[in-house]
């Protein structure tokens, strides 16, 4: 397991302990000696251009759609809502810019930053760059959970059954991938796509023996991940849960610089390693739980934008968690605008579109830091 | 009414070597023997004795698939709830020895005739429990019921000595229907008659059907419709060249959906409420009942506002009716009913 590893600029890939003992330390990040990081000026800005992105994004994707409204009518009615006046548009179409355009943008936005996000806390646990919900096994244990409780009407939220999931599928990861030896990226990995199969095969089991008629069709959108199920409802949940942990995470978010230099580093600097492993495990769970009970197993999101964001602002998570999450919402939000308007009025299950785009951008990713020796 | 001129799709042409490409079936037995010469001697036996025994070997280009069929077929396992009503229809419960992946219960005339039918699986059958069945002939609603993870390849079946016909209207790939219309469906309901050596009574059928289909009223002026299926998110609705609309089209509705050159197809809600249609049909099932998609409409505050579903103007179809078969002219009368009842004129 010694020769073959990613050289990416992270505190990861342990180069010398893999395999060798218990909490593989890396000397110094390699992060470090990137020279394509920024500072200073340039990493302030990357800030205030991913700030601003968001927000815009927001109102032109409302604009966007089947039904040709104007661009100007779109604001006119999401103020005249604000601010409690009459909108400008009739009935119907308000509807389309309020109820269905609005509360699908915002709910991209919530869905996309908490994978984004859960995707960072992720690779700093693991000290991974490939960690990923989707790899782990995380989504596929959501997606059980969500699919056995809308299926077989277990009597609880899809959201907590999709929370359940994504904790019980997590914890075999890394228990798997602990006995196997200490644990390491390849292991890990290993782990985590052997409780994601064992999760897609129960949840293919469930609906196999479930579905009748043409309802394949629903599950099949489910599955490959789809925003169109979005309203208030699913807002509320989104930027409830995304808000209650993201703000929490980044506040602690020395706590997973100190695990990317490993364990033993993390208890030289007072911090109970093994609770707070669970702690972050379990926030990242209910992230994904909600992602997934929200819009089906949605991939890539997770796995390309932090490692975007590290390229850009270095490897401390202050700073790569508030990035993560404008560049999640707004990467999301376009990708699912690109979801429902490009065949419409046909629509594109979007978790197709993340792969579509994502794999790609990971590529370059992965080839930028090829190996040079 | 006796000669039906048969606009036959590539799928499910008659493909004697000797005619032209067009085939005719005709009620008069004597003269049926047009559509299925083979050669000298098959012609010559179905000219002379009762059809109903005779004319065998048949073969028919069925969704790209050439089907022999050598004697009369007396074993048939029906899979999908189309395929049992249509051999219902012809009044040949007592051959059928097994029904399969039924969408919904058979409606009232045939219910006597199906009970003795058992059922061998809920969903498509597999290969072993279909070839425990000994059956001569399948006869699917899909063209997927007949795959190596379902009731067997065509191919191998044939070799097994098991004959299989996929309703036309289902073909998929090159040999789909461009645009499924009514003249189509009542050749199939033909070609399946020849098939099973009951040309009168196929003739029968499809007269009785061209009779009832003539009388649908047919509405007085321009009223828009949404065929909605399943699917809640993104609803699952009839497009612009299957069942739903040649349905629709019987009865003068005008489907919003009618430019997607698909059966069916996923619409977003956007364009649905965009086009804001006068009438929605719901298909009735039991994993997506009418009730259910009625309450979902009420309960989104945007598709609330939908004319239709302030107004309450819903239509209902069992599923099984929804798809191509010998319930279709049936949908069709049952729709225009319901349409009336809520206050639409007709001509």
């Amino acid at each position: 397991m010694t020769s073959t590893r990613i050289r990416l600029p992270v505190p990861s890939a342990p180069s010398v302990a893999e395999g060798a003992g218990e909490n593989p330390m890396p000397a110094t990040p390699r992060a470090s000696r990137r020279s394509s990081r920024l500072r200073g000026g340039p990493r302030a800005a990357v800030y205030v251009a991913a700030a601003t992105t968001l927000p815009a994004s927001v109102l032109l994707a409302v604009g966007i759609g089947s039904a040709g409204i104007g661009i100007i009518d779109v604001w006119q009615t999401v103020v005249a809502h604000l601010a409690g006046m009459p909108s400008p548009l009739s009935p119907l179409r308000d509807g389309i810019v309020w109820d269905i355009r609005l509360t699908r943008v915002l709910t991209a936005a919530a869905v996309g930053a908490a994978l984004a996000v859960s995707g960072a806390v992720m690779q700093a646990l693991t000290r991974n760059v490939l960690a990923d919900p989707y790899l782990l096994g995380l989504s596929s244990g959501a997606s059980v959970g969500a699919v056995a409780a809308l299926m077989l009407g277990v009597a609880i939220m899809p959201t907590v059954a999709a929370f359940l999931g994504a904790l019980a599928a997590l914890t075999l990861t890394l228990l798997l991938a602990r006995s196997l030896g200490p644990i390491s990226p390849s292991r890990t990995i290993l782990a985590g796509i052997t409780v994601s199969a064992f999760g897609v095969a129960v949840t293919s089991f469930l609906i196999f023996w479930n579905v009748q008629g043409d309802s394949y069709r629903e599950v099949l959108n489910w599955l490959m991940g789809s925003l169109a199920g979005s309203g208030w409802a699913t807002v509320a949940v989104s930027w409830a849960v995304t808000a209650v942990i993201g703000i929490p995470l980044v506040l602690g978010a020395r706590v997973l610089d100190a695990f990317a230099f490993g364990d033993t580093a993390a208890a030289s600097l007072g911090i109970h390693v093994t609770r707070a492993r669970w702690i972050f495990l379990a926030v990242v769970a209910l992230l994904t739980g909600m992602a997934v009970a929200v819009s089906g197993a949605i991939g890539f999101i997770g796995l390309v934008l932090p490692n975007a964001a590290r390229l850009l602002v270095g490897f401390r998570h202050r700073l790569i968690l508030p990035l993560c999450a404008l560049a999640g919402a707004t990467f999301m939000i376009w990708v699912d605008t690109g979801a429902r308007t490009l065949f419409a009025p046909r629509e594109l299950p979007v978790g197709i579109m993340t792969a579509l785009v994502g794999a790609p951008i990971f590529a370059l990713v992965l080839w930028r830091h090829r190996s040079r020796s | 009414m006796a000669v039906i001129a048969v606009a036959l799709s590539g799928c499910n042409a008659v493909n004697p070597p000797g005619t032209a490409g067009s085939a005719r079936a005709t009620a008069s037995p004597t003269s049926g023997v047009v559509s299925q010469v083979f050669d000298s001697t098959s012609a010559d036996s179905a000219a002379t004795s009762d059809a109903a025994a005779t004319g065998y070997p048949i073969t028919v280009q069925n969704c790209g698939f050439a089907v022999t069929v050598d004697h009369r077929p007396d074993r048939i396992l029906a899979i999908k709830s189309t395929s049992l009503e249509l051999l219902l229809a012809l009044g040949l419960a007592d051959r059928v020895v097994g029904a399969a992946f039924l969408d919904g219960p058979v409606p009232a005339q045939w219910r006597d005739a199906a009970s003795s039918i058992p059922v061998i699986s809920t969903g498509a059958p597999s290969n072993e429990p279909v070839l425990g069945l000994d059956p001569d002939l399948i006869i699917a609603g899909w063209e997927s019921n007949l795959a190596p993870d379902t009731a067997g390849d065509r191919g191998r079946l044939a070799a097994a000595g098991i004959a299989s016909y996929v309703s036309p209207a289902a073909c998929r790939g090159a040999s789909q229907p461009k645009k499924l219309t009514f003249p189509m469906l009542f050749s199939e309901f033909e070609e399946v008659g020849r098939l099973l050596g009951v040309r009168e009574a196929a003739t029968a059928l499809v007269a009785q059907q061209q009779e009832e289909l003539a009388a649908v009223p047919k509405l007085d002026r321009r009223v828009t419709a949404l065929w909605w299926s399943s699917g809640s998110d993104t609803p699952y609705v009839g497009g612009g060249i299957g069942a739903p609309e040649m349905v629709m089209n019987a009865v003068g509705l005008e489907n919003i959906a009618a430019g997607v050159d698909q059966t069916w197809t996923s619409l977003g809600w956007e364009s649905i409420i965009e086009d804001d249609p006068d009438v929605i049909i719901l298909v009735d099932a039991s994993w997506s009942s009418a009730s259910k998609k009625m309450r979902l409409l009420e309960q989104n505050p945007a598709t609330a506002r939908l004319t239709a579903v302030r107004e309450h103007r819903f239509v209902t179809i069992p599923f099984p009716a929804s798809e191509a078969g010998v319930r279709s002219v049936d949908a069709a009368r049952d729709i225009a009913r319901q349409l009336a009842a809520l206050g639409f004129g007709s001509r």
